[in-house]
């Protein structure tokens, strides 16, 4: 499949050190600012010391993709050791980038010469010779990489410049220009070499209308927050989803705005539901461990209908699991976790565009709704890069919250007054007219506890009906079709990041005469039903693929629809195969499954 | 003995009175659901009082409670009031006043409450200082689930989860919380009102978090140990000399659990939360001035 021209996988792959992840960020940065969309995502060892492998791939394309591909056009070894585990990833005719004398003595198979496949273009560098004799170092091996691919394929020159001045604007000037200097050096040999391979990069498409933005999921988020005029923010560290509070507390206080790390995540929620009680857009952002931790203040946040956001960036579980794997096993907790019947909104973003709009309406529904709102994230999606363009006109509600109209006098403010929608109006502390108290016990109108028979059920019904508006809530897509229209032979129905291999699956299969649709489900709780049922009714095989064990979207959507699906489960840690996904739509449409290449 | 005649006193007329001197203003229309004699009642004047002395607008004031017998209190008073989980008052009343600086927040709950589930909170919220009031109603009694061992309940006292008799050392809060760094802490007693009220009173009017231990018997779970009886005995005025800007002298002071000393044991001033918040802010170039003044429009 070839994207409108463009469509380059590049893999740099070495130890901790190398500058692997520097290099993968300069060419992301570069093609971003050409006008290509990028997605990249990196890997990094789970231990701070030492030298363990980073990866770092990008895909450069001409229109926005929703996933890394299965096939690497070109990798850059700077460590064959971490690489020959990769070289199988290289498709035929794709470029194998190497040092042809490494930085140690190496022993017959060591090499990773000597693990390519037929097909596989070797080419293999002096890039350790060229970085001394281009900057008197061997430190610029990495630049000396980077440039090399960028002259065998074309790539603008001058963009890279402008990045890693960029990069280094901060050091000392001979780090930009020896960064600069062993860049041009391997840019000079690449675009001496032939290029044997078929595709090269075509033009940038067109300028975008708007400014592309190069941000990761968890910058997305944040971006989100910001955007939509978040006012507090509390949170705990965790792995994959610390990054969105550092970033908030560097950039809430220079709005004026204040961010707080807590002591543990049950004080993280609770003081987001005090925040929200007060009346303004406050948030938390954690993992399973901490929504584990979270969830009894999610009832309160349910039963006082005070308005909460949480972020989760998902890892691998149980307990504390696997904390730099990503996962989609925190679905039953973002759902069903708590005590009680305790219905929630929840949100699941499939790409970084997604985070940042799912960022921003979660305080939007957290607000109209009185209710807790819950944005599921992945690993792979937190910290997955990708160009985000969005109009600078889609903006979010500054409120969103139906507000207290003051009770005529000798009437009682009735917090909990019952209304058509469900939604009572607002008072929050400071208003006069409004005083209440609002509480976790089962209550009346006015918020006095009761526990009598029709209260609890006049209630339990007034919180939940009030959600099933969510599903109509504007500007957010929470369903949507891709693929062949009409009947088809397989329907696939995905959410989260795995959506994009799920979507890049489906186009491969539709290529191979394989009638064929595929769904992404946005908002996981109320569930979408309607839209939900008419794309299984429109298949013939309902495929859910998900990084869980047990199918924990399929339990869902079986369990509230009444019908079967075929489950996809794997849980390696890493992104779902797009190969995998493929030979399951095959075998459901009755086609022969075939061997990765 | 022939009785002295007196004045007659008129109900309504002594209601006016009391209505008059502002003190039901934050009473609201639902009565105290506590038994009879409980040390808790002493909590709804001492509260009400000190907030209408204070001049207070009743919609400026949010009460924060956890779960107990204590923690019903915010349904009694005409404030704002947040019932919250068992142990979660302290994070729920930090997200409040960061959330708004213009409102007063008074967290009230037991022991069981503070230093059992929610032990965990009582030092951040100290060494943030955030600019809060802890009433902790200490009867060394879970009341509300009907008379099991609390973190500060004595040693040989049998409970219904103890009834071979409570073989733990019961903690020291006074002490506790003075090594977490609250900056006001003191300490009064259910059955002597008047000076609870006035040390509720002090403990509002403080600027940061301030600790008001509050020995309170439960007349229904609790026939031996904590007993008014006994406890009319134990307290004692803390001495006159005492300095509660001495950080140690307070220590010293707060371990004499068997004869608990009445009154302000440390007090000083340092910056609140919000006020370190809004450093931050003001070093990471926003204009806090501008935007108080703003809000203050
Ligand atoms: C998570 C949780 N665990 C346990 C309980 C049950 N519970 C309610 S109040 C309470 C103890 C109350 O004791 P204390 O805090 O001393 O308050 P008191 O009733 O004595 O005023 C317990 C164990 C609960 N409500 N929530
Ligand atoms: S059980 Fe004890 S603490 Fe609770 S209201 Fe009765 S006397 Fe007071
Ligand atoms: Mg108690």
């Amino acid at each position: 499949m070839t994207i409108n021209g463009t469509d380059l996988q590049i893999a740099f792959c070495g130890s901790a050190g190398d500058g692997t992840i520097a290099v993968g960020d300069i060419l992301k940065q570069a093609m971003a600012m050409a006008g290509y969309r990028v997605i990249a995502f990196d890997q990094y060892p789970a231990e701070i010391r030492g030298f363990g492998k980073c990866v770092s791939r990008t895909r450069v394309t001409g229109e926005q993709v929703y996933s890394m591909k299965q096939q690497t056009d070109i990798l850059v070894s700077l460590d064959d050791s971490h690489a020959i585990p990769h070289a199988s990833e290289v498709r035929d005719f794709g470029a194998v980038i190497y040092d042809n004398a490494p930085m140690s003595l190496m022993m017959e198979g060591e090499h990773i010469s000597g693990h390519l496949q037929p097909g596989q273009i070797p080419y293999a560098l002096p890039i350790r010779e060229i970085s001394e004799r281009a900057t008197g170092s061997n430190r610029g091996r990495n630049m000396v990489a980077l440039g090399f691919v960028a002259g065998l394929y074309g790539l603008q020159q001058d963009v890279f410049h402008t990045i890693i001045a960029r990069k280094f604007k901060t050091k000392p000037a001979a780090v930009t220009k020896d960064n600069t200097a062993a860049f041009d050096a391997g840019f000079d040999l690449g675009a001496g070499e032939f290029l044997f391979d078929e595709v090269s990069i075509g033009a940038p498409p067109a300028k975008a209308k708007h400014e592309a933005r190069m941000l990761s999921g968890n910058s997305a988020v944040v971006e989100g927050c910001l955007d939509a005029g978040i006012e507090a923010y509390f949170g705990y560290p965790i792995t994959p989803a610390t990054t969105i509070m550092e970033r908030l507390v560097t950039e809430m206080p220079k709005r004026g705005k204040r961010a707080l790390q807590t002591e543990d995540e049950i004080s993280a929620i609770a003081a987001t539901i005090g925040a929200g009680y007060a009346g303004v857009r406050s948030a938390t952002a954690t993992s399973g461990p901490g929504l584990a931790l979270m969830a009894e203040m999610l009832g309160l946040s349910v039963m006082a209908e005070v308005p909460s956001v949480i972020f989760v960036s998902q890892r691998g579980g149980p307990s504390t699991g696997m904390p730099t794997k990503t996962e989609q096993s925190d679905l039953n907790l973002a759902v069903f976790g708590g005590s009680g019947d305790a219905q929630r909104i929840v949100l699941a973003p499939t790409n970084v565009e997604g985070c940042w709009r799912c960022a921003g309406k979660a305080f939007e529904m957290a607000e109209r709704y009185q209710t807790p709102v819950i944005v599921l994230l992945d690993l792979y999606l937190s910290n997955r890069y990708e160009t985000v363009i969005v109009s600078p006109d889609e903006r979010f509600e500054a409120s969103s919250s139906k507000a207290m109209v003051p009770a005529k006098s000798g009437e009682k403010y009735q917090r909990f007054a019952k209304t058509d929608d469900g939604i009572s109006p607002r008072a929050i502390p400071g208003q006069a007219g409004g005083i209440h108290t609002v509480t976790g016990l089962e209550h009346n109108d006015l918020g006095r506890p009761s526990d009598q028979a029709n209260i609890h059920m006049d209630m339990s019904e007034k919180r939940h009906n009030k959600l099933s508006k969510a599903v109509d809530h504007p500007g957010i897509t929470i369903t949507k079709r891709f693929g062949d229209e009409g009947d088809v032979e397989v329907g696939i129905l995905a959410w989260g990041s795995t959506f994009g291999e799920s979507l890049e699956a489906m186009m491969l299969a539709r290529d191979e005469g394989i009638k064929c649709a595929a769904m992404k489900v946005v908002m996981m709780s109320p569930l979408p039903e309607q839209p939900i049922s008419e794309f299984m009714d429109s298949a013939n095989e309902v495929l859910l693929p998900e990084l869980n064990y047990e199918g924990q979207f399929a339990g869902i959507v079986s369990g509230t629809l009444g019908r079967p699906v075929n489950r996809l489960n794997m849980v390696p840690g890493t992104p779902m195969r797009v190969d995998d996904i493929l030979n399951e739509i095959r075998r459901l449409a009755g086609r022969e499954a075939k061997d990765a290449a | 003995m022939t009785a002295e005649l007196k004045e007659p006193v008129y109900l309504e007329e002594k209601l006016k009175d009391i209505q008059d001197s502002g003190r039901l203003d934050f009473r609201s229309g639902s009565l105290p659901t506590w038994c009879p004699g409980c040390g808790y009642y002493s909590m709804t004047e001492g509260v009400t009082n000190s907030l209408n002395e204070l001049g207070l607008k009743n919609e400026n004031v949010v009460c924060v409670s956890g779960i107990g017998c204590a923690s019903r209190f915010p349904f009694f008073v005409d404030v704002y009031g947040f019932h919250t989980l068992h142990g979660r008052t302290l994070p729920v009343a930090t997200g409040i006043k960061t959330a708004n600086d213009d409102l007063t927040v008074v967290v009230v709950g037991g022991d069981g409450d503070g230093f059992a589930i929610g032990g965990g909170h009582i030092p951040h919220a100290a060494k943030r200082n955030v600019d809060i009031t802890y009433l902790l109603f200490d009867n060394g009694i879970y009341g509300l689930t009907k008379g099991q061992t609390s973190p500060t309940s004595s040693m040989g006292f049998k409970t219904s989860t103890t009834p071979y008799e409570n073989r733990e050392q019961p903690l020291k809060p006074l002490m506790m919380v003075l090594s977490y760094g609250a900056s006001w802490v003191g300490q009064a007693y259910a059955g002597h009102q008047h000076h609870l009220a006035g040390m509720i009173k002090k403990a509002i009017a403080h600027r940061g978090f301030s600790y008001l231990h509050i020995l309170s018997p439960c007349v229904t779970f609790d026939k031996t140990d904590m007993t008014y009886q006994n406890m009319n005995m134990a307290v004692r005025p803390l001495p006159e000399d005492h300095d509660s800007s001495d950080q140690m002298a307070a220590m010293i002071e707060a371990g004499k659990t068997d004869a608990p000393g009445l009154g302000v044991l440390f007090e000083e001033i340092r910056p609140t939360l919000s006020d370190n918040l809004d450093a931050i802010a003001t070093s990471a170039g926003a204009d806090i001035k501008a935007k108080t003044a703003q809000a203050a429009e």
